[in-house]
């Protein structure tokens, strides 16, 4: 269980997380949704302990979260690789650098899960389409199997119909392979789609916790509906007769 | 007088990435140009306003991120003083206030720098330059993928309510096929450089003809809710 307690991050005379507290269960999906500036991309940076907590502690399953080796996969998936090395080298230095065996079989399976042919890793970042490199992004992130992802705005990059292969393609991964998912995102369709629950940051505090079936037809709060309503404007949700 | 742009073609490094096209926009008329990435919606777009510029007509073009409209270096004063000039108007501040005012930048510091304003007001300012001469056709790139969904959401209303009182045609380029059903009159589905549908929007909703057209309508939106 991924368990953050009362989490106050400031960055200069300003508190960009103000006593958050948030769990996530083993297995299950939370979606932190708000506008820009509330606070999401540092939730993340601070259970990845790369900012400083100011208050609060965040843990999984009692430790500090680095103990469980958590994996991120990144917004701008081409930019989130050394352009220099081929997606395999870039995929599996981390893992030799930790001093894991490189199971092939295990490789090959998510290969096909994320339906990436073996021969696309020996291309470089920009030698292949951004869906593409984003599906190897996912793959960096779960080839060691760790217990915790962090999605920071995964799908953004990614034209529309890319967006939705690749969210059920996430989520099919996720049920076999058992990991936590945090995904913080704009984007409140992707989220009742796909996650459990739905927590709503605004600037810097969280403003409610809701089932994500039950947020997108009775949010909690104003601010809650002023999303839920935006997302209906863009055409991310669709009310039907 | 419907607007007719023929012959939009490019070739990149030898390569055609939009193959022999026509476009025919009525005053006033929305339209929808969406496809996947790469499909080349932006290329014809471009080409679109190469070719009603050089045949006389107003067009006025929205980039997908006010950086690519915006100056750091310059405030947003000088911004606007450079469209009137490159317009060849003399300053009107009452069309300044129109546009401010249906755009909700009014309280805006002209005298401030882009990097002063918030993002959303950033990108309705570069929408209020584009409409200062009332083109004939108004090409938006993506216009609301550069923000959040609140703020997207309104600047689209804003607009909107600001074009239904007005002859500018709006030509909304985007991937996202639930923000254009939401907004346009007519889609042209595009797909490795051509056009390959072009039909009123419910009409492509119900009944997609092309590949991609049916592809764009089966991932439209997220969840569909019954009311």
């Amino acid at each position: 269980m991924l368990s953050v307690e009362n989490v106050t991050v400031r960055r200069g005379r300003a508190q960009v997380l103000n006593d958050v507290s948030l769990t996530l269960a083993p297995g299950k999906t939370l979606a932190v949704v708000g506008e820009s500036g509330a606070g999401k991309s540092t939730l993340i940076a601070a259970i990845l302990d790369l900012v400083r907590v100011a208050a609060g502690q965040i843990t999984w399953a009692g430790a500090p979260v680095r103990r469980c080796s958590p994996a991120l996969v990144m917004q701008e998936p081409r930019r989130a690789f050394n352009p220099h090395l081929s997606l395999r080298r870039s995929v599996m230095e981390p893992l030799e650098a930790q001093g894991h065996v490189i199971d092939t079989s295990h490789l090959t399976t998510l290969c096909a899960g994320l339906e990436i042919a073996l021969d696309l890793l020996d291309r470089r970042p920009t030698e292949v389409s951004i869906g593409q490199a984003q599906r190897v992004g996912i793959l960096r992130a779960l080839i060691a199997a760790p217990p915790l992802v962090l999605f920071d705005e995964p799908l953004s990059a990614l034209d529309a119909v890319t967006q939705k292969h690749t969210a059920r393609l996430i989520a099919d991964l996720q049920r076999e392979a058992g990991f936590a998912a945090l995904i913080v995102t704009h984007d409140l369709g992707y989220a009742a789609a796909y996650a459990d629950d739905i927590a709503v940051l605004r600037a810097g505090q969280v403003q409610e916790r809701t089932p994500a079936a039950r947020f997108v037809t009775a949010p909690q709060t104003d601010y809650g509906r002023t999303l839920r309503d935006a997302a209906f404007a863009l055409g991310a949700l669709e009310r039907v007769a | 007088m419907t607007i007719t742009a023929t012959g939009l073609t490019a070739t990149r490094a030898g390569r055609t990435i939009l193959y022999q096209s026509e476009m025919r926009i009525a005053p006033g008329e929305r339209v929808g140009l969406v496809g996947a990435s790469g499909s080349g919606k932006s290329t014809l777009g471009h080409a679109l306003i190469d070719t009603l510029r050089a045949a006389g007509h107003g067009v006025a073009h929205v980039p997908q991120s006010p950086d690519e409209a915006l100056d750091p270096l310059r405030s947003m004063a000088f911004h606007w003083r450079e469209a009137e000039r490159a317009l060849r108007s003399p300053p009107c501040p009452a069309r300044q206030q129109e546009l401010f005012a249906a755009l909700r930048i009014a309280g805006g510091d002209l005298c401030k720098r882009p990097w002063s304003w918030s993002r959303g007001m950033q990108q309705r300012f570069v929408i209020a330059l584009a409409l200062i001469g009332t083109p004939d056709v108004l090409v938006m790139d993506e216009p609301t993928s550069a923000l959040d969904p609140v703020v997207a959401a309104g600047t689209m209303d804003l607009l909107d309510r600001h074009l239904a009182h007005s002859d500018t045609a709006l030509v909304l380029i985007t991937h996202d096929l639930g923000l254009a059903a939401r907004r346009v009159d007519r889609l042209m589905v595009m797909d490795a450089g051509r056009i390959v549908e072009d039909a009123p929007t419910a009409q492509v909703l119900a009944s997609p003809t092309s590949g991609a057209a049916r592809s764009l309508c089966a991932h439209r939106n997220w969840l569909e809710l019954p009311c």
